[in-house]
């Protein structure tokens, strides 16, 4: 059930009236929204619906047992158990034939193939986004960050709730639970966000996404050697535009969604494009990943703590795992691994460059802010590019597409097909949204706060409407849907 | 935009009786407004996407039951064809496939759609090589 569909806003319509006719009794309510999430999570297959309820047991308990351990030891070994349980659970349904078809490949190298037992997995949808929740959720209680939670319902709407189930952002039990547990409520302030949240990612995922992937990357990305160098650029170009419409598109949608039903998610997104440094893209870019991983990897493994060669070690592990929690493929492990040395090499020089130039404590003049600014502009440039390069590997499906695309840059001989003023201009406005105002959108929602019922739904209505008829015909899945 | 949420209400114990009463009714009030929102926007897409509904009906199974809807939104689309409510959306798309269709030249950019390249490059050729 996808949010842009004809199903799912019957579905919402459903879930809003009757959640709200309910909300006088905390408990029922909270079942029927597990019950709603349940229901949207079989709409794609029932039977991993088990799956979904025996990891929120296993988490649930796991939390049970940790607030009773007294013993330190006991309680690493129970927070233990449940990690490599939940990550398990994740490998082999996510890996489990990567691992295979590398072993396979290994093997027959050496010369030493064999029949390996391979078995078509089907990927359970949102299965990376609950099992890093369900862990986040455990590791929480054991630092002593929450308190297990005594009552199941809360711990399967937590990790179940349906605006946030098949692709994030990942919420944490701190700033979710507390919420199941307070008296509901529905302000101006839910209403006008979660309309402007659901209208501004419907646009963004169905038509900037949706026609930059159907009129030049799927194009250029399905055989690069045939299509000219200025195509592939500005294929990469579109497919950073796509891939920000369409998962922060979602996020929007999911944000507001939760909203609508009284709940508040944390920011997924943050214009990334107009980060000056790598450091600064992860702290814009899927906020919920990036500060699980932070929190739960990064920290875990030393952080910042011991010298500069253990930090750099630590970012490239960090940004590796990354990598391969988006997908069982070469691909992605070099995109993270990608990453995770490009950031190690931006802090060095920034090291580097501070002990040659410090800082200095006075007012800047003129010329040293002209500087800054100039320095600004140069790493925004810059820092997009590196994300842009490393996007051609995230998004091909295959190294070999990924070189030929590489390779591709080299000839500019041939004419392009796929670079209209249609795409261009599509570019162009998803970038120029990264530079707008960030208080934007919150103008905006102050601004429909007031609005009485009938405006509001005839704006609510126009802009579903008109979104409806520039998008093209179809609806593709999202993106992240793949993770 | 999301710091408007207002968090108070995860710390319903600090709140006295009254505060929590108007909390009370402001959501039945935001309740009765955003069901009323919703159902506008429902007849505002009843109305003037009305081709949507048949394209979604037309998926659905044969029975006895899907027949009967599938005949009623292909009543209701030729109704509102005849009212001339699918204009809006067939302007809008025109719009929208005249801007698709543009090329470099209707742009003031380049004689033809395939020069970008040659552009960029400052080649000579003719474009029809490679």
């Amino acid at each position: 059930m996808l949010f842009p569909t004809l199903t799912f806003g019957i579905f919402f319509l459903i879930v809003f009236t009757v959640s709200w006719s309910m909300h006088w009794t905390p408990e029922p309510r909270k079942w029927f929204l597990v019950g709603a999430s349940y229901f949207f999570y079989a709409w794609w297959d029932w039977r991993f619906t088990t799956l979904l309820f025996g990891t929120t047991l296993i988490n649930y308990l796991g939390g049970l047992a940790l607030d009773r351990a007294k013993r330190d030891a006991t309680r690493k070994w129970i927070v233990g158990f449940v990690v490599v349980v939940d990550l398990g659970v994740l490998a082999f349904f996510k890996y489990y034939d990567f691992f295979l078809t590398s072993l396979d490949g290994v093997m027959r190298t050496l010369g030493l193939a064999r029949d390996l037992p391979f078995m078509e997995v089907i990927l359970p949808i949102g299965i990376s986004f609950f099992t890093f929740q369900g862990i986040s959720y455990v590791v929480d209680v054991y630092r002593g960050h929450v308190r297990a939670e005594r009552s199941l319902l809360d711990v399967m709407l937590f990790k179940s709730f349906f605006p946030q189930l098949v692709a994030g952002p990942i919420v944490r039990a701190a700033d979710f639970i507390p919420q199941l547990q307070a008296p509901v409520q529905l302000t101006r302030d839910h209403v006008s966000v979660g309309v402007v949240l659901i209208l501004t990612g419907l646009a963004k995922k169905m038509v900037i996404a949706n026609y930059l992937a159907t009129e030049i990357v799927d194009p250029v990305f399905f055989d690069p050697s045939v299509v000219s160098a200025l195509d592939l650029l500005i294929g990469i170009y579109a497919y950073a535009i796509q891939i920000y419409c369409d998962f922060s598109g979602y996020s929007d949608i999911a944000i507001g969604v939760a909203a609508l039903l009284g709940y508040r998610f944390l920011a997924n997104f943050d214009q990334p494009y107009r980060a000056a440094s790598l450091q600064d893209f992860w702290r814009r870019w899927h906020i919920s990943l990036s500060t699980w991983l932070r929190d739960y990897l990064y920290i875990p493994l030393g952080g910042n703590r011991g010298g500069e060669a253990q930090r750099y070690r630590n970012l490239f592990i960090t940004m590796f795992l990354g990598g391969l929690w988006h997908g069982a493929a070469w691909t992605f492990i070099i995109w993270g691994s990608f990453h995770g040395a490009m950031l190690g090499l931006e802090q060095w020089l920034k090291r580097k460059l501070e002990s040659v130039a410090p800082v200095s404590a006075d007012a800047p003049g003129l010329l040293t802010r002209l500087g800054n600014g100039a320095q600004h502009v140069v790493g925004v440039v810059s820092t997009f590019h590196i994300v842009c390069f490393a996007w051609i590997f995230f998004r091909a499906d295959s190294f070999s597409t990924a070189m030929d695309y590489l390779i591709g840059f080299g000839d500019w001989s041939s004419a392009n097909a796929y670079v209209t003023p249609f795409v261009v201009g599509l570019v162009a406005v998803g970038l120029l949204f990264q530079f707008t105002p960030r208080q934007m959108g919150r103008e905006l929602a102050i601004n429909l706060r007031e609005l009485p019922a009938p405006v509001l739904g005839l704006l609510l209505g126009l802009g579903i409407f008109v979104i409806w008829s520039v998008a093209p015909e179809g609806v593709a899945p999202f993106i992240y849907f793949q993770f | 935009m999301l710091d408007l949420i207002d968090p108070r209400a995860d710390h319903a114990e600090t709140l006295s009786v009254e505060e929590a009463w108007a909390m009370e009714i402001q959501t039945q009030a935001q309740i009765t407004r955003f069901k009323g929102a919703m159902w506008i926007a429902v007849a505002v897409l009843l109305l003037f996407n009305s081709a949507a509904l048949v394209t979604v009906v037309n998926g659905f199974g044969v029975g006895p039951v899907q027949d009967t809807i599938v005949v009623m939104a292909d009543t209701w689309n030729t109704q509102m064809e005849k009212q001339g409510l699918s204009e809006p959306v067939r302007v809008i798309r025109e719009g929208v496939l005249y801007l698709h269709d543009l090329d470099w030249s209707d742009v003031g950019l380049g004689d033809a759609p395939d020069q970008g390249a040659h552009n960029l490059r400052g080649s000579a050729s003719d474009g029809s090589e490679g």
